[in-house]
């Protein structure tokens, strides 16, 4: 494979228009090296606008990346010029279903399916209407254009950027933090770049606290969640092992029910990442 | 006696799961108006779910996030659901936790018109 990766390489520096783009960016992106795939992906189709194939290579790669909205604009892009893409579909229907656009993903796989898609993709579909949006991950991630990764991605090593791949865009942000208030990982960034995280945990760890008070006054059980909409975001926050808490937060646009998921998403990250001595290793700041 | 809110209390609580909604002062805690089922201790909830806005309110506000429009806290036997306007009332509904949290935020933001 790396005399393949030399050769194709050799011929795109001899001919910079030749189409091997396509072979040496998905070899790339299967390897790994998600970065450098699309670097090349992204050059080929600068060179080849109209090829339905580059468009289809970069949208995989974006997913790779979870970077959806890249991925839902080239698989756009493809069925502009090819209307009856089946990987197209599949992508779009997966990615509709990452963001929690079930009827959406439905239609897109439906499409598919009408189309000859395989079996996957008919067992999606027929989870996605028996459940009406309660589909296991599981099937439809047999529905997207390409095989999950043998192995789950393991939470990085710096705190920092514990949640930073379940995060699906910019505006969203998310923190772990202890029973005091103190950042454990995550980040909160503002639209400066400055690091706000120790500063909103301090604040907002103190709410914990009263939603404890009010929850055992009323009888109602242990408390799960808290979710409130301000004039431009929206926060979750949710308590995490070892009397921890997990806080995430997107813009006000982003659907509730979208951000519920990613609270839970982080919230399981969070636990094997405390579980596996995370809180050991990370560097605590005092707010 | 009944308020002006009588009717907007009225046609929260018909929603499917909902115990209770109130309409409560967030600064003192006290019940201005409510429509609550049996069972359900109304000073209580009224104290408790004008604490918890405001200390939702007051942090996002420490924290730079904006004023707090809609508030939901979700427990295992139940769902406390808030919306404040620009007085210092806070029209509050507790529901259990199966109720249609969707339908009830929707009736809550319209509802909350009323407050302002």
């Amino acid at each position: 494979m790396a005399d393949e990766i030399r050769r194709w390489s050799d011929e795109l520096a001899r001919d910079p228009s030749s189409l091997v783009f396509l072979q040496l960016g998905e070899t790339l992106r299967r390897q790994g090296q998600i970065d450098v795939a699309l670097k090349i992906a992204l050059r080929g189709l600068e060179r080849h606008p109209r090829n339905v194939e580059a468009h289809d290579l970069v949208a995989r790669i974006a997913v790779d990346r979870r970077d959806f909205a890249k991925a839902f604009d080239e698989w756009e892009a493809v069925l502009r010029l090819e209307p009856t893409h089946i990987g197209a579909m599949k992508g779009l229907g997966f990615v509709c279903f990452q963001h929690g656009r079930f009827s959406d993903a439905e239609w897109y796989l439906n499409q598919a399916a009408i189309r000859g898609a395989g079996a996957d993709v008919t067992t999606a579909l027929e989870t996605v209407r028996r459940t009406s949006g309660g589909i296991p991950a599981s099937l439809v991630e047999a529905a997207a254009p390409e095989e999950p990764t043998p192995e789950a991605p393991q939470p990085p090593q710096d705190p920092q950027w514990l949640f930073a791949d379940l995060l699906l865009d910019d505006g969203q942000t998310a923190l772990l933090l202890d029973e005091n208030g103190y950042v454990l990982g995550g980040l909160y960034v503002d639209d400066s770049g400055t690091d706000l995280g120790e500063e909103i945990g301090a604040q907002l760890s103190g709410i914990s606290d009263e939603v404890r008070r009010a929850t055992r006054h009323l009888e109602i059980g242990d408390w799960r969640s808290i979710t409130f909409e301000t004039h431009d975001v929206v926060v979750a926050m949710a308590p995490a092992s070892d009397e921890s808490l997990i806080v995430v937060a997107a813009a006000r646009t982003t659907p509730l029910g979208l951000l519920r998921r990613l609270l839970d998403r982080c919230a399981e990250r969070a636990g094997r990442w405390l579980v596996n001595g995370g809180s050991a290793s990370a560097q605590r700041r005092t707010p | 006696m009944s308020t002006p809110f009588a009717p907007m209390l009225e046609n929260l609580t018909r929603q499917r799961g909902v115990r209770a909604s109130l309409i409560v002062s967030e600064s003192d805690g006290l019940i201005v108006d409510s429509n609550v089922r049996f069972g359900q201790d109304g000073d209580r909830v009224a104290a408790l779910a004008a604490s918890l806005y405001r200390k939702a309110r007051l942090s996002a506000s420490a924290a730079r996030l904006g004023d707090v429009a809609f508030l939901q806290m979700d427990a295992e036997r139940g769902r406390i659901c808030a919306v404040g306007g620009r007085s210092d009332l806070v029209l509050v509904v507790v529901s259990d936790p199966t109720a249609n949290v969707g339908l009830i935020r929707v009736a809550l933001l319209k509802a909350q018109e009323s407050l302002a």
